[in-house]
């Protein structure tokens, strides 16, 4: 009985895995390539100042660093 | 969005500026700035208009997907760092540090 147990959550964690790895892939269809135009955009900093994306072209190299959730990891 | 802090000094010296983007409100992100001693412009896209043009956005779960994007100065995408390699700034650092030793600020 319990080595039953134990592959069926072997099974389960191996699914809950790669429906995880599924959900936040390597390599997930992108829009954008590298070569392409970046999309211009006017957003506000955590200073309520605005930022946009065309005021730097020609003067800096613009990291966009997108990230998922505020006072998460990374 | 603390490891970015660390390497901002070298980014910086690339002659680059870093933003961090996310749909969080912009308050969530001023907290958010303060925790992670953040000196880089935080910003807010909380309508996702930004993050589906980048086409980056997660339907299911309502967030932006961790990524990251070198956009040059002629405003051309140059290099994209996809998913938990986007933690690391290392390889967009190094990236920003090529692209301008590839190509030399005209005097």
């Amino acid at each position: 009985m319990q080595i039953r147990h134990l592959i069926l959550a072997t099974v389960l964690s191996a699914g809950l895995a790669a429906a995880l790895s599924a959900q936040n892939p390597g390599a997930p269809p992108m829009k954008l390539k590298e070569g392409d135009k970046a999309p211009d955009f006017t957003l506000p900093d955590q200073n309520n100042k605005m930022v946009h994306l065309a005021d730097f072209q020609g003067k800096k190299t613009v990291v966009l660093a997108f990230f998922v959730k505020a006072s998460t990891g990374g | 969005m603390k490891a970015y802090q660390a390497g901002i000094a070298k980014l910086t010296e690339s002659d680059s500026v870093v933003f961090g983007i996310s749909g969080d409100k912009q308050e969530d992100n001023a907290k958010f700035a303060k925790e992670v001693e953040a000196t880089f412009p935080i910003l807010s896209d909380p309508t996702f208009k930004t993050i589906k043009d980048y086409g980056i956005f997660n339907e299911k779960w309502q967030l932006a997907n961790r990524v990251t994007f070198v956009v040059d100065k002629e405003g051309t995408i140059r290099h994209i760092v996809l998913g938990k390699e986007a933690v690391d700034p290392t390889g967009s650092i190094t990236f920003c540090g090529t692209l301008h030793q590839s190509k030399p600020t005209k005097k």
